[in-house]
């Protein structure tokens, strides 16, 4: 609760910040503690006695538990990394540098109310409130035509899908009398409201929209290379994430009961994901286009713990929140040194900066889910939760099948690096302090492998 | 039929035309001055609801200030001609059918649906503003307060992308 009204406060301070301080190096100085300063908050709140219970505020519009708890010192980990490492990017993308920074720590208000929701008006404001700076973030590159392409497109789809997420909550409110999440009783009726249903439909839709799940993925690979790659790697990552706990925590609570009507729709949208987000991503040139592609194939993996509906799939989107987020942001601080996004770009990176490809190898192992690493435990996590609920073996053997796919475009990049010959022209070289939170990434994504009860010990 | 009836009857009739102009009218300008007489139906319809407040609201924020933004962007633009490029046969056909599934599935929940014939028991004064505020501010306010932050980002953003570097 204290974190949400942090992040305001963080997001205002830096828009005074925009024209108090004069010099980008103090204001990223500011940044970096006022996001390391969101991270002790997050920290400090899951350390309290009161954190493994279940507590509600504002008249229950919020409700905060543990496992709210632990998502939110996870994603604000994840966010500081990311602040770390591309913070420097950030404000060379254009002229408002402090705005940038606002407009994330908004966003993690909006990521926040995600986590914690109790009534379906906070989770619609929360949706909203992480869309509506990322638009505005994807066409901060005003004198790339891309840019703005990537900005209108996103604006344009994300309206749309807002229409459908309003009239889905219109719909359920209309059936059920209610906006409380803990509150609908679906059991209770001797019938179910179809009105209901039909909700329920539109909401997998507007959720789909924002998790860019297949067939309603079409405006991701567009926003995500047209968007400047800083931005690129906190929408695919951090709020996407954000995206699923939402999603993941309006159907746990409220429509577990009614589960058989919708779960086959879930599992045909799974299935296209996994399909059209892999097979994709092997024809792409660019590495950039490619991760995209990869987010919306981890995406079909991430909605298999809105599928499964119980307590493996909760932990299994705690370890795929760290496994994802922390490998693809610190890609991306790779990718956003090459002067060439393709995969030629990457030619003879080994030879040049051994220690960084050594690195990005572990990456790229860990998007794939090769043992020991975090993907792979997230993955399995996955796939555990759907199998404990024994319906869906079909789905559970189409993405292994699909991974098995996926380690062909990652493994595509590792080459590259190590058995082509070529210059990996660099823009810029990394500081010690780079190769340093690149080393901690990828420390925490063998820890997770290894030992991921650390993080789902405790649910 | 007593007159609250009628009255509802040509709303509604009002408002399903004035929606199907909006589509169906080739002119953008055309569109825009529908959708101004759509809203008015429907603020139409909320004073039916006993919903004073929402009626004005809507009025004088949609019909009033979006649209005419609406209409002047459209006149500024010169759009008002048959400028939009004619889709493809095989996407036009994919647009009807998926859009009428979807409508078949939502009009196939509504018709299996059981209307409550009990009526709602709501005081007279539920639509009045200071009815509404006081729900503002107790049930709702984190909502309320909230969506604060949601204009400060859209504001920023509006500052961000309109600003001449």
């Amino acid at each position: 609760m204290i974190l949400i009204i942090t992040a305001s406060i963080i997001g205002v301070v830096l828009l005074f910040a925009s024209f108090l301080l004069k010099h980008t190096s103090s204001l990223l100085h500011l940044v970096t503690v006022l996001f390391a300063a969101l991270f002790g908050v997050a920290i400090w709140e899951a350390l309290q006695p009161t954190a493994i219970l279940t507590q509600s505020f504002y008249l229950d519009a919020i409700r905060v538990d543990r496992f709210t708890n632990q998502f939110n010192v996870l994603i604000t980990g994840c966010l500081f990394l990311y602040i770390l490492l591309m913070k420097k990017h950030i404000a060379a993308v254009g002229k408002y540098k402090a705005e940038y920074f606002a407009l994330i720590a908004f966003i993690m208000v909006g990521i926040f109310m995600l986590s914690s929701f109790n009534s379906l008006l906070v989770m619609f404001l929360g949706i909203e409130i992480v869309s509506i700076p990322q638009y505005i973030l994807a066409g901060s590159d005003k004198e790339n035509l891309k840019s703005t392409e990537a900005s209108l497109k996103y604006f344009l789809m994300g309206a749309f899908s807002t229409g459908f997420l309003l009239m889905g909550i219109t719909l359920l409110y209309g059936a059920t009398g209610n906006f409380m999440v803990s509150e609908f009783n679906f059991l209770q009726a001797t019938s179910i409201n179809p009105i209901a249903l039909g909700g329920v439909l539109l909401l997998i839709v507007a959720f789909g929209f924002k998790v860019s799940a297949a067939p309603m993925h079409l405006w991701t690979p567009d926003v995500y290379d047209g968007t400047p790659t800083p931005f690129t790697a906190f929408m695919a990552t951090i709020v996407k994430v954000a995206a699923f706990v939402g999603f993941m925590r309006l159907f746990q609570t409220s429509f577990t009961a009614i589960s058989s009507s919708w779960s086959l729709v879930l599992a045909v949208v799974i299935a296209l994901t996994l399909f059209v987000g892999n097979i994709t991503a092997v024809f792409q040139q660019s590495v950039k286009r490619m991760l995209a592609y990869s987010s919306i194939a981890q995406a079909g993996f991430m909605l298999f713990a809105i599928i499964s509906l119980n307590a493996i799939g909760r932990q299994g989107m705690l370890v795929y929140t760290v496994a994802y987020s922390v490998a693809s942001i610190c890609f991306f601080a790779i990718l956003i040194k090459m002067k060439d996004y393709t995969y030629d770009g990457f030619n003879g990176l080994a030879k040049k900066q051994p220690f960084i490809a050594a690195l990005a190898t572990i990456y790229m192992l860990s998007l794939a889910g090769i043992p020991l690493t975090g993907g792979f435990m997230a993955k399995y996590y996955m796939l555990k939760a759907v199998l404990f609920e024994g319906s869906y073996m079909w789905l559970a053997i189409f993405a292994l099948l699909m991974a098995a796919v996926s380690v062909y475009y990652y493994f595509k990049v590792i080459i590259a690096m190590y058995f082509k010959e070529g210059e990996a022209a660099m823009i810029d070289s990394f500081t010690k302090e780079e190769k340093l939170y690149l080393t901690i990434g990828a420390l925490a994504l063998l820890v997770v492998g290894i030992f991921p009860s650390l993080l789902t010990g405790t649910i | 039929m007593n007159p609250h009836q009628l009255v509802f009857w040509i709303l509604s009739v009002i408002a399903i035309g004035g929606a199907l102009g909006v589509i169906l009218s080739r002119n953008p300008v055309a569109s825009v001055l529908f959708l101004i007489v759509t809203f008015f139906a429907v603020s139409g319809h909320y004073i039916l609801l006993n919903a004073q407040f929402l009626a004005i609201v809507n009025i004088i924020v949609y019909a009033g200030a979006i649209m005419v933004l609406f209409l002047y962007v459209i006149m500024l633009m010169n759009l008002n001609g048959d400028v939009e490029p004619q889709k493809s046969k095989l996407l036009q056909f994919a647009g009807i059918i998926s859009g009428g599934i979807l409508f078949l599935v939502l009009l196939a929940a509504f018709k299996t649906t059981q209307l409550s014939t009990t009526p709602i028991n709501a005081s007279t004064s539920i639509g009045l503003i200071s009815e509404l505020g006081q729900v503002l501010f107790t049930r709702f306010v984190f909502p309320f307060e909230i969506s604060s932050i949601l204009f400060l980002s859209a504001m920023v953003g509006a500052v961000v992308i309109g600003k001449k570097d």
